[in-house]
C-alpha cells in the first residue's frame, strides 16, 4: 500500500517515569532511568473505507489436518501461526505451522491479498518470527509435533522482491520442543529462548517416562555472542504455552511454563547465577493452554489469563456434547489443590499476591478454549478478548459427527473496567477449530485484525471492519543492539483518558508468534500527551503528542 | 381418632432436657433394631467383600433388614403418640441416614481428597439424580403433612422454605438430567451417565453461569455460586437437618408441657 512517509525527527525530552509516581513510603528506591534520545518517523494510517461494524471474515490459503483420515490426540492440538514484516516493505506477512505438511508464508501484497509461499518444514507445532541474528530480517522458529525440536530458518534478507529463507542450526539447541518462548531472559541485550516439551506426546513416541530423556523439560537456551548455552529448568513438562515476563514486579523478567494436566504451571526466577521455582499462583487453569497478560482497567495492575477447557454455556445440548467427555477428564484432587478446570484471571492484589477474578469478570469459560489474545479490538482505550476454541479427536469426541466437538470462538468486550461482555454482534464466532492466533494490522487500516490457524479447516483473516476511535502503532528499532525490535519493551501511552500499557513481544499465547509492532486504541477524541518507552535495558525515552492513525518507528 | 394412650416410666435426665432422644429411643424394640443392624453389616460386608453386590447395593440392603425394626418402633410411636409425632419420628430418623450419607460424601471428597466423581457416598453411586430427586420430595410431602398435623412454628416454616428450595433444586437438576440423556440418547451415546451436574446454585450452576448474571457479583457469592456440588448439598442437608431438630424439639417440648409426650 503507497503511504506518504515522512520522518519528524525529534529530539526527546527527557521526561522520566520516575517523576511520576505518588510518595509512596521509601521502600525499593530504583534510581532515575536514564533517558536515552531516538528518532521518530511517523506514517499515516489509512482509515479503512470498509465499515460493517463488525468483523468479517476471510479464507486464507493455507489448512491444517486435512491430510488425515481421522485425527486423534495429539495432533488434535494443531499449530500456530506468527506474524512480522518479514521482507520489510511496511506489511505483516504470515507463516503458519502445520502439523501434518509443510509450512508457509503468506506474503502480504496489501489490501489483503496474500501470495503463498511453502516451507519445507514439516509437522510443526509453534511458529514465531524474530530476528534471531539481529541483522535486521526477521527470521522464521519452528518447534514440532513427535520427537523433533527447533528448526531455525534464517532470512537471508537481501534486495530481491523477497527475502529467502535458510534452514541453520541453532547450535547446541536439540530438545524436544513443543512450546518456546522468546525474550531478553539475562538482561545482556540478546534474544534467549525457552522451550517445553509436551510428555503426553513424547509417550505416544514410546520416550516413557518422558522425564527421564535428556531432551525433555522446559529448557533455557542462552543466547552469548551467536553461541547457545541451555539450561534444564524442569524435566517434567507437558509444555503448551511459555511466557517470559516480568510476574513478580521485581524489574526482572521470570519464565512461565503453563502445563497440561495435572502438572501445575511452573514458574521460574532467576536467583544468582541459577534460576529457582517460585509459586506465586493461588490459582491456575488445570489443562492450561494458553498463557496471555495485559492491563484491563487501565490501571497499571497486570493481569495474567489462561485458558482450559469449560463448556460456554449450560444447555442440555451443550452439556450433552460434553458430558461423556467430562467424565473421563477427572481433575484430581488434593490438599494443596491449585488447579481448576475453568479459565483463568489472575489480578495482581499489589502485594505480590494473585486472586482469580475470571468468573467475577466473565470469562472463565469460553469452550474447550486454545488460544486468547487481548486487544482493543473496538477501539475505546481497553483491552479486549478473543478466544479460539473447538477440538477434533476421535478417541474423544467419537460420539460426535466428524469427531468434532462444534464450539462458536468466543469475542468479549471490555466494560471498562477490566470485567467483559460477550459480543456476539463482533461476528467473530467462527465454528471453525481454532488453535493458534494473532491480532495484528493485517491492512494497514490501524485497528486489529485476527488471523486464526484452524486445525482441518483453512486459516482465517477476521477483518476489523468496526472502524471505532483511533489507533497508533509503535515500532521500536535499536540497530546498535542484538535485540533489534526491542522485544521486552514497556510501552505507556499517556492520554486524556488515561494511561495505556503494552508490551513488544516476538511469541506468545498457544504455539504462535506476536508482532513486535504495538498497537494502542482509544476514542477518537483522545488527546495523546506523551509516549513513554522503557527499552528492555531500563532507559526511557519519550515521544511528546504522538500523532493519531499513525504508525511511528522509533528508533534508538 | 383416639389413640391408647400407654404410661411410660418417667424418664429425667438428658432424655427429658432432649425429648427428641425420648423419641428416637428404640424402647423395647433395642434389641431388634441392634439385632437388624448387625445382621445388616454383617451381611452387606460379606455381599461387597465376594463381589455380589456394589457398595449401593449393600448399603440398600441393610436399611431394608433394618426396616422391619424401623416400622415396629414407628407403629408404636403412633400408638403411643399418634401420626404427627410418628411422622417426625420417621422423619428424624431418615433424614439422619440421609446426612450420614452426605457426610460420607464430604468426607471423601474433602478428607480422602477422592475426586468428585469418585465422591458418590454410600447409596448415591445406584443414581445420584433419582435418589436426590425421590428423596426431597418425600421430605418436603412429610414436612407438609407434619405441619397440616399441627407441628407448626417458626422453626417448621424455615424447614419449609429450605427443604422446598431444596426440592426445586433436585427438580432442576432431574429434569436437567432427563433432558441431557434424551440428548445423548439421539446422539446414540446409550453408555454415558449425566449425573450429578450442577444445579441452580453452586459452582458452574444457573445462578453462576446465566446470561443475566454474567460477570456480575453474583457469579462470585462464596458458596452460593462457587462450591461444587457436594459442598453445596452437604451443607444444604446439614440446615435442612438442623432446622428438622430445632422444631422436632420445640414440638416435643411444647407437647411434653401439655402431657401428649410423656
Amino acid at each position: 500500500m503507497p503511504l506518504a512517509r515522512f520522518v519528524v525527527p525529534l529530539l526527546l525530552a527527557g521526561c522520566l517515569c520516575s517523576a511520576q509516581g505518588t510518595h509512596a513510603p521509601a521502600v525499593n528506591i530504583s534510581p532515575p532511568a536514564p533517558t536515552v534520545a531516538a528518532t521518530v518517523s511517523a506514517t499515516p494510517l489509512a482509515a479503512s473505507t470498509a465499515c460493517s461494524d463488525a468483523f468479517v471474515t476471510h479464507r486464507l490459503n493455507f489448512t491444517t489436518g486435512m491430510r488425515l483420515r481421522e485425527i486423534g490426540t495429539y495432533i488434535s492440538n494443531g499449530a500456530g501461526v506468527a506474524v512480522n514484516d518479514l521482507d520489510n516493505d511496511g506489511d505483516l506477512d504470515l507463516v503458519f505451522a502445520s502439523v501434518d505438511g509443510e509450512g508457509e508464508i503468506l506474503w502480504n501484497e496489501g489490501d489483503l491479498a496474500f501470495t503463498p509461499e511453502p516451507l519445507d518444514d514439516r509437522f510443526a507445532r509453534g511458529v514465531a518470527s524474530v530476528d534471531v541474528d539481529a541483522d535486521g530480517w526477521h527470521d522464521i522458529v519452528f518447534t514440532h509435533r513427535g520427537l523433533d525440536g527447533v528448526t531455525y530458518w534464517r532470512n537471508t534478507g537481501g534486495d530481491a522482491p523477497r527475502p529467502t529463507f535458510e534452514r541453520q542450526p541453532l547450535p547446541g539447541i536439540d530438545p524436544y520442543a513443543y512450546a518456546m518462548a522468546w525474550g531478553d531472559v539475562d538482561g545482556d541485550g540478546d534474544l534467549d529462548l525457552v522451550t517445553g516439551s509436551y510428555g503426553a506426546e513424547l509417550k505416544q513416541h514410546g520416550i516413557d517416562p518422558p522425564e527421564d530423556d535428556p531432551k525433555a523439560g522446559v529448557v533455557l537456551h542462552l543466547q552469548q555472542d551467536g553461541a547457545w548455552q541451555s539450561q534444564v529448568l524442569d524435566r517434567h513438562a507437558e509444555t503448551l504455552s511459555l511466557a517470559i515476563l516480568d510476574v513478580t514486579s521485581d524489574g526482572q523478567p521470570e519464565i512461565w511454563a503453563a502445563n497440561d494436566f495435572a502438572l501445575d504451571d511452573k514458574v521460574w526466577q532467576k536467583a544468582g547465577d541459577g534460576w529457582q521455582a517460585i509459586h506465586p499462583f493461588v490459582q491456575t487453569s488445570y489443562s492450561t493452554m494458553t498463557t496471555e497478560w495485559g492491563d484491563l482497567a487501565n490501571d497499571g495492575r497486570r493481569a495474567l489469563f489462561t485458558t482450559d477447557m469449560n463448556p460456554y454455556d449450560i444447555s442440555p445440548r451443550t452439556m450433552a456434547v460434553w458430558v461423556p467427555v467430562l467424565n473421563q477428564l477427572v481433575p484430581h484432587n488434593r490438599a494443596d489443590e491449585v488447579q481448576i478446570m475453568a479459565n483463568v484471571l489472575l489480578i495482581g492484589d499489589g502485594r505480590g499476591g494473585w486472586q482469580n477474578q475470571a468468573t467475577a469478570r466473565g470469562i472463565d469459560a469460553s469452550g474447550w478454549s486454545w488460544d486468547a489474545r487481548l486487544g482493543d479490538l473496538d477501539q475505546d482505550g481497553y483491552l479486549d478478548l478473543y478466544v479460539v476454541n473447538g477440538m477434533i479427536a476421535a478417541d474423544l469426541f467419537g460420539h460426535l459427527h466428524n469427531s468434532e466437538l462444534v464450539e462458536e470462538n468466543q469475542a468479549y468486550r471490555n466494560r471498562g473496567d477490566g470485567s467483559f461482555d460477550r459480543a456476539p454482534q463482533w461476528r467473530l464466532g467462527s465454528t471453525a477449530s481454532g488453535r493458534g492466533m494473532i491480532m495484528a494490522d493485517m491492512d494497514n487500516d490501524g485497528d486489529l485484525d485476527i488471523v486464526v490457524n484452524n486445525l482441518r479447516g483453512f486459516a482465517q483473516l477476521h477483518e476489523n471492519q468496526l472502524c471505532r476511535g483511533a489507533s497508533l502503532q509503535v515500532d521500536l528499532a535499536w540497530s546498535a543492539s542484538q535485540n533489534p525490535n526491542g522485544v521486552g519493551a514497556q510501552l505507556a501511552l499517556y492520554t486524556d483518558k488515561g494511561v495505556l500499557r503494552r508490551d513488544v513481544r516476538a511469541s506468545g499465547g498457544y504455539l504462535s508468534g506476536d508482532p513486535v509492532r504495538v498497537h494502542f486504541g482509544f476514542p477518537a477524541d483522545a488527546r495523546l500527551d506523551r509516549l513513554e518507552i522503557q527499552w528492555p535495558d531500563g532507559a526511557v525515552s519519550v515521544v511528546a503528542t504522538p500523532q493519531k492513525d499513525s504508525l511511528l518507528t522509533v528508533t534508538r | 381418632m383416639m389413640h391408647q394412650t400407654l404410661t411410660t416410666p418417667h424418664t429425667f435426665g438428658i432424655q427429658t432436657a432432649l425429648p427428641l432422644l425420648r423419641l428416637l429411643n428404640p424402647k423395647q424394640h433395642t434389641r431388634i433394631v441392634l439385632a437388624s443392624l448387625i445382621v445388616g453389616l454383617i451381611a452387606s460386608y460379606t455381599a461387597v467383600a465376594l463381589g455380589w453386590l456394589p457398595l449401593w447395593g449393600a448399603t440398600a440392603m441393610v436399611l431394608v433388614i433394618l426396616l422391619p425394626a424401623g416400622v415396629l418402633k414407628w407403629r408404636d410411636d403412633y400408638h403411643r403418640y399418634g401420626a404427627t409425632i410418628m411422622g417426625l419420628s420417621i422423619l428424624v430418623t431418615a433424614q439422619g441416614l440421609h446426612t450420614v450419607e452426605h457426610l460420607v460424601q464430604w468426607a471423601q471428597y474433602n478428607l480422602l481428597f477422592l475426586t468428585m466423581r469418585q465422591s458418590n457416598g454410600l447409596l448415591s453411586p445406584a443414581n445420584a439424580e433419582w435418589v436426590h430427586f425421590t428423596w426431597n420430595w418425600l421430605v418436603l410431602i412429610v414436612v407438609v403433612a407434619l405441619m397440616a398435623g399441627g407441628m407448626r412454628g417458626v422453626w417448621m416454616w424455615l424447614l419449609l422454605i429450605v427443604a422446598g428450595f431444596h426440592t426445586i433444586e433436585h427438580s432442576y437438576t432431574f429434569i436437567r438430567y432427563q433432558m441431557i440423556l434424551s440428548e445423548l440418547t439421539a446422539m446414540d451415546v446409550l453408555n454415558v451417565t449425566a449425573q450429578g451436574l450442577p444445579g441452580i446454585v453452586g459452582r458452574d450452576g444457573w445462578l453462576a453461569r446465566s446470561e443475566l448474571t454474567r460477570g456480575t457479583w453474583i457469579c462470585t457469592i462464596p458458596g452460593l455460586t462457587t462450591a461444587v456440588r457436594l459442598d453445596v448439598h452437604f451443607w444444604w442437608n446439614a440446615l435442612e437437618m438442623t432446622l428438622l431438630l430445632i422444631a422436632g424439639h420445640v414440638y416435643l417440648r411444647t407437647r411434653a408441657a401439655a402431657g401428649k409426650f410423656m
